[in-house]
């Protein structure tokens, strides 16, 4: 939330927990929690980019109380605009809402005032005069129930303004009775910031916030209802409170008059009293006359029809999505705009709550090839290997050596050396090795002159001194395997070190091999299957319940009616073969 | 290729003289800061003349005079036009330090570079960003974002991103890392690998003692003077460091409930802390904090008195504080309480800034101090008898020729305002417009005034109007004045953040005795004199400048690691040095130009951009590390709609790779992580030992990363036998194999 919000906030919800009158039990929250989630509460400036998890928002003014923010965010490119509260109107100290540089592709907007249109502001600021004014000169009392916070300033600067211009009025008093009042005031002499230019230049010479002709009232009991009187006093529904105690005072008095000054909630003494009754309910439970005369003027800092449609031509987003309005207005708002946006592909939805809407964006992923791999514009067809670097939503392709280079990431080599015992000859060693690997070569040691052998092109094993071998090589997977294979060779050669073997001895062996492989084979088809009997001409007959399937050890050819089983079986014997049969020697 | 860059300096390069640097991005040239000193010597903006209508941006760093104090000027005089770039603070703040320095300097001399009306004209052009906003720029430099970030120092102080196709270009000058009482450390340590860092060599060769021993001294001399009868003088800026200050000496006093009194004397002081109350979104986290919470806000003073003329401190007897601009002591109250107080033992000057170079401030701070200095004394006292017969008469010779001269300019610009409508900047022409009839006219307008503002009345010889203005009221109709729509598209952009005409704007911004002091006709002169001040008192000097010192700049760099570096404002020595050190232990390119030699620091990387096809990428698997996801990929080229390059998969077998392991290994970290395995791990002889026998060595430095050698070599050495193996699995553990 932008810093003035994160002030605001604190304010209203410790005064919330200070006049609750629940019980401890039944409070939602109270002030240690305001406090724990104040640190949560990471602050944004106007226009400020934050980035998380590589999705970027920013927020924009949106002119409904000091601090109100329209949030834009950016996931990979598909921008979402949240108007929030917002109002297009200028007004004595707030900015206007803000029209984004961007058009987002979705835009989630207010509908409270759906196709309503405001007055204009002069003619609205006019009447409320007007009515304060010959209100008290008939020596009547002026009630205006107001919200503590957001348009109560923006009056209070009217009224004041009005008092200032207006000598005669100088007797009559105004009082604000809010006791959270003075607190925000501090707020709101500070994030001057947030205002517009006009008030901001105000500030310089004297604060416009320190009224000259409206004084703070902290409780009934302080005040001498003594004559004609402006009063502005929370709550704005008149449900409890000041507010409350004042109406029942006033309401049968004819002189009077009740000034509601915005939106107010269905179901609130204020909404009922809009209407005119004859007759109202006081808190006492009496009913009384309502006599006083009652105003309605909208100074609701939310966009009316008109600023809700040019708002949106501006913008033209492909998506709409319309909240926080009654349901009615609400669909009228979709009516309307539906024709003003007959020609393109606007959707409008109006989500109900707790109903999510799902939109699909394909964007194209773009990345960008730099560094080494970039050196020459590659042609259709050719190949393109590196690594693929993501970070938010941002992709590179670039060559390992280059990674440190465009990432703070960086590449390793682990250089591996083991020592083997060994006191036999080199050359037997090598004879080994011959057998397993093809490329085994022979050299020296630059600095020691040393004998060596270079393994498969990856490892050296070296002679390090008469009882020990070295082995070095930089740590990969098939290096790591090729260095595990000599050393067991090592090992293997130094306990069987006085043999000398011969070369026939490996032809029996391998006779001896396939005899073995064929017995493991049978046993490990054995566990999987169970029934496996040995068939005709050598085939293998796999029974598994009724279903009957033969196999050639040979080809590892399945025949079988049973489709599935057929697959499985031969699955298992790749398998089973890949892991008894020696890999051929190199690949020839 | 990369997007092309070229820098070069215009001023402050191999001595401490203000900053200006013309950073040219594929052309589009900004202006990065446009200092002056507090002498305002022409002869330093030379090379700025020479390139000031050439400029498209102009981005401002920091609100001091080093940083903005030439912008009035070069506006007026030299040509410069484009628009202006700072953050809210900066804006305020600099336009409070330009009419602190103007009416010091008229206070003591004829001065007349420019006016307090130029300075309003530089400044409403601003337009003000706030902190990570990324501005797009229209128009000719389309596609280039710039950003400001916090760069500590001083308040709303910027470290400026310029960012086109991916590349950064940073400009960091004066920043501070360290987290002070009012201000956030610098968030330059969170970008990685900017294409070009630009930055400063200022503070290489200084390194500072800890924060908490430097207040304590700090206080402790002050207290030790004021204990002993005596006065304190610190000199400082106008709105910069002495908010820190101010804020030391406000908790200090509050914490030990001292009564010696403190004064905050220049000529915007009380509009000084005013908009610094209404900062807080600027300033540190702590004051954010105390203010949501307490609603105290930190610069609602209590101990310290803003003073906006000396006579107020006259009264005052006994022992006091005095905080006052110039930081120079070349001008302003700094320089008549330094005259006034300097022949006490008892008095102390405590600086906390190191003077500009051949100020009086600098001489005094040097090793061992003068014994005595001459200063030159002047006043402005009222002209009377003769002489102001001779100025009235003067004036009156003036009034004529100006008259003849508004006539005859008149007639130009009749003809030429048309052409210059449409052809020129609006703004410019608006200004220009405006300029003379702006209301504040002060001393150097007195002889326009009676003919621009009085002056209604058509004069005799003339035969029609005199404003220019009147130009356009032929041009107006029912609706207001007709214009030209594509007159002012091209700045829409700006007119956005400064819709509201400036002239409301910088009214009523003074405090009362300086607007009386400008809007003080009496004819007045200078008088001089020359003064030998024998200087008995205590100095001294603690360094306060709030900006990271040498140790700090090179890890700073080191970690940033800019792929080319370039070095500015600094002295010779301390510039060659961090050259050195930063081309051993940065990057291999780093450039420390000369006053005007424009170097190319255009990156030598190739790039270029290419399409991820679903296909490919639904085979990509990443392995997450920290911020970044990574993954090895093979694919074949192949060609979109459109054209551009697009990456598919292979319809080959993969052929096989060299496998790449990701990670960076600190010896440290590994050693504790092996220890938490089970395994005895000791450092012996620049080599981990784990076991008994097991060695890990690195070889190669990971700080080096712009170095040749990015891969780190880790050797792991030992006997066949288990442990070798168990550590071999804990050691590939650290890294990512792909």
């Amino acid at each position: 939330m932008t810093h003035a919000t994160k002030a605001i906030y604190k304010l209203l919800l410790s005064d919330y927990v200070k006049v609750s009158k629940v019980s401890v039990e039944d409070m939602l929250f109270d002030e240690q929690d305001i406090l724990r989630s104040m640190d949560k509460i990471e602050v944004i400036d106007f226009h400020q980019t934050l980035e998380v998890n590589g999705i970027r928002f920013w927020c924009y003014t949106a002119g409904h109380v000091l601090g109100a923010a329209m949030f834009m965010v950016d996931i990979a490119g598909v921008r979402v605009l949240y108007t929030g509260d917002y109002s297009r109107e200028e007004d004595r100290h707030l900015r206007a809402a803000e029209l984004p540089q961007f058009s987002p592709d979705v835009c989630i907007i207010e509908s409270t005032y759906g196709v309503q249109l405001h007055e204009p502001r002069h003619i609205r600021e006019k009447r409320f005069t007007d009515v304060i004014h010959s209100t008290v000169t008939q020596g009547g009392r002026v009630l205006i129930p107001a919200y503590a916070l957001g348009r109560a300033q923006e009056l209070l600067l009217i009224l004041d303004e009005y008092w200032s211009s207006h000598p005669d009025l100088h007797k009559i008093p105004i009082y604000y009775a809010s006791p959270l009042a003075k607190r925000c005031m501090a707020v709101y002499q500070t994030y001057t910031n947030a205002m517009n230019e006009k008030i901001r230049n105000q500030f310089a010479s004297t604060d416009p916030f320190d009224f000259k002709h409206i004084f703070p009232l902290k409780s009934i009991d302080e005040f001498n209802d003594t004559g004609p009187c402006v009063v502005m006093a929370t709550p704005g529904g008149l449900q409890s409170g000041l507010s409350r105690q004042l109406f029942d005072k006033w309401c049968s008095d004819r002189k009077n008059a009740c000034v509601i000054p915005g939106y107010v909630v269905q179901g609130t003494l204020a909404k009922t009293i809009i209407n005119e009754p004859k007759e109202v309910t006081l808190t006492n439970g009496l009913t009384a006359y309502l006599n006083m005369q009652v105003h309605y003027i909208s100074f609701s800092a939310h966009a009316d029809y008109a600023q809700t449609s040019t708002f949106l031509k501006e913008l033209m987003p492909p998506n709409i999505i319309l909240v926080h309005g009654e349901a009615n207005e609400m669909g009228r708002l979709k009516q309307k705009l539906l024709s003003v946006f007959a020609d393109g592909n606007t959707k409008i939805i109006t989500p109900k709550n707790c109903q999510s809407v799902e939109m699909y964006f394909n964007s194209q992923k773009m990345a960008k090839t730099v560094g080494k791999l970039a050196e020459k514009m590659p042609s259709v067809g050719e190949t393109v290997s590196g690594l693929l670097v993501r970070k938010g939503f941002t992709y590179q392709i670039m060559a390992p050596e280059d990674l440190h280079v465009f990432s703070q990431l960086s590449t390793g080599n682990i250089i591996q050396r083991i020592t083997i015992p060994y006191s036999g000859a080199l050359a037997v060693i090598k004879y080994r090795l011959k057998q397993i690997y093809e490329g085994v070569e022979s050299s020296m040691d630059e600095e020691s002159g040393v004998p060596t052998l270079l393994v498969h092109d990856r490892v050296t094993v070296k002679t390090e001194s008469e009882n020990h071998l070295s082995l070095h090589w930089t740590a990969d997977p098939i290096s790591d395997m090729v260095s595990d294979s000599i050393v067991a060779l090592v090992l293997n050669v130094s306990r069987e070190m006085p043999k000398l073997v011969v070369d026939s001895e490996t032809v029996v062996n391998q006779d001896e091999d396939s005899k073995k492989a064929e017995k493991i084979v049978y046993a490990l088809l054995v566990s999987l299957f169970g029934d496996v009997k040995y068939g005709e001409d050598g085939k293998l007959v796999i029974n598994v319940d009724g279903n009957v399937a033969q196999l050639d050890k040979e080809s590892g050819e399945v025949e079988s009616e049973n489709g599935g089983l057929k697959e499985r079986v031969k699955m298992a014997f790749q398998r089973i073969r890949s892991a008894v049969k020696p890999i051929p020697l190199s690949g020839s | 290729m990369g997007t092309s860059v070229q820098v070069k300096p215009l001023c402050g390069v191999y001595n401490e003289n203000p900053l200006s640097y013309l950073v040219s991005v594929d052309g589009f040239n900004f202006l990065i800061d446009c200092g002056w000193n507090d002498h305002f010597d022409t002869s330093l903006l030379q090379p700025l003349s020479r390139v000031a209508s050439t400029v498209d941006a102009v981005l401002l760093s920091h609100p001091d005079t080093l940083h903005l104090g030439a912008l009035p000027y070069a506006m007026k005089q030299l040509g410069l036009s484009a628009p202006v770039f700072a953050t809210e603070p900066v804006f305020r703040l600099g336009l409070l330090t330009m009419y602190d320095q103007y009416l010091s300097r008229k206070q003591v001399s004829e001065f007349d570079l420019f006016t307090l009306d130029d300075i309003d004209s530089a400044f409403q052009n601003i337009t003000r960003l706030t902190y990570s906003q990324n501005y797009h720029i229209p128009g000719k430099g389309e596609g280039i974002v710039i950003a400001p970030h916090a760069a500590g120092h001083l308040l709303g102080g910027t470290v400026w991103k310029i960012t086109k196709d991916g590349e950064d270009v940073i400009y960091a000058v004066d920043f501070n890392h360290r987290k002070e009482r009012h201000l956030n450390g610098t968030v330059l340590l969170s970008f990685a690998r900017p294409a070009v860092l630009i930055t400063d060599a200022y503070n290489a060769l200084n390194n500072q003692p800890s924060r908490r021993q430097r207040d304590q001294e700090f206080l402790d001399a002050i207290l030790k003077t004021v204990r002993a009868d005596g006065n304190v003088l610190l000199p400082v800026d106008t709105a910069g460091r002495v908010l820190e200050l101010i804020l030391i000496l406000e908790q200090f006093w509050e914490q030990h409930q001292l009564t010696y009194p403190i004064f905050f004397l220049t000529y915007v002081a009380s509009s000084t802390i005013d908009y610094a109350k209404s900062f807080l979104e600027w300033m540190s986290d702590s004051i954010a904090k105390s203010f949501e919470h307490t609603r105290d806000n930190a610069f609602l003073l209590k101990h310290v008195t803003l003073l906006i003329n000396n006579s107020e401190l006259e009264k005052v007897a006994g022992p006091k504080i005095v905080l006052a601009s110039m930081a120079s002591l070349e001008a302003g109250f700094s320089h008549d309480i330094f005259v006034e107080w300097a022949a006490d033992t008892k008095n102390l000057v405590l600086f906390t800034e190191r003077g500009q170079f051949a100020t009086l401030a600098r001489m005094l701070q040097s090793d061992p101090p003068p014994r005595a200095v001459k200063v030159t004394m002047s006043r402005r006292i009222p002209l009377v008898g003769e002489e102001l017969a001779a100025y009235e008469e003067e004036q009156n010779r003036k009034r004529e020729e100006a008259l003849k001269a508004t006539l005859v300019k008149e007639e130009e610009s009749r003809a030429s305002l048309g052409a210059e409508l449409s052809a020129g900047d609006p703004m410019a022409v608006n200004a220009k417009i405006t300029q003379p009839s702006s209301n504040a006219a002060g001393l150097q307008f007195g002889a326009y005034r009676d003919v621009l503002i009085d002056g209604f009345v058509p004069p005799p010889a003339s035969a029609g109007p005199m404003f220019p203005f009147y130009e356009n009221s032929a041009e107006w109709d029912d609706f207001g004045e007709i214009i030209n729509l594509e007159d002012y598209t091209r700045n829409n952009e700006d007119m956005d953040h400064s819709s509201i005409p400036a002239e409301d704007d910088v009214n009523g911004k003074l405090d009362e005795g300086s607007a009386s002091l400008i809007l003080d006709t009496t004819p007045s002169k200078v008088v001089s004199s020359e003064q030998t001040v024998y200087v008995k008192c205590s100095l001294l000097y603690m360094d306060f400048e709030g900006r990271s010192d040498g140790r700090s700049v090179k890890s700073i760099l080191a970690h940033v690691s800019p792929l080319k570096l370039v070095l500015v404002h600094g002295s010779a020595e301390a510039t060659e040095h961090l050259k050195q050190h930063c081309l051993k232990n940065v990057c291999q390119h780093v450039y420390a130009p000369q006053i005007e030699e424009s170097i190319d620091v255009t990156s030598d990387l190739c790039a270029y951009k290419v399409q991820l096809s679903e296909k490919l990428m639904s085979n990509v698997l990443f392995k997450k590390l920290g911020d970044y996801e990574i993954a090895w990929v093979d694919a074949e080229v192949g060609e979109t709609e459109n054209g551009t390059f697009s990456l598919l998969p292979l319809s080959t077998p993969t052929p096989p790779h060299k496998t790449v392991l990701v990670g960076d290994i600190k010896m440290a970290d590994l050693k504790q992580y092996l220890a938490s395995k089970g395994v005895q791990v000791e450092f012996a002889g620049g080599a981990l030992r784990c076991g008994e026998y097991v060695t890990l060595r690195k070889v190669g430095d990971s700080i080096q990363k712009g170095g040749s050698s990015g891969v780190q070599q880790i050797i792991l050495e030992g006997p066949l036998s288990e442990e070798y193996y168990k550590i071999r699995d804990h050691l590939y553990a650290q890294f990512y194999s792909l």
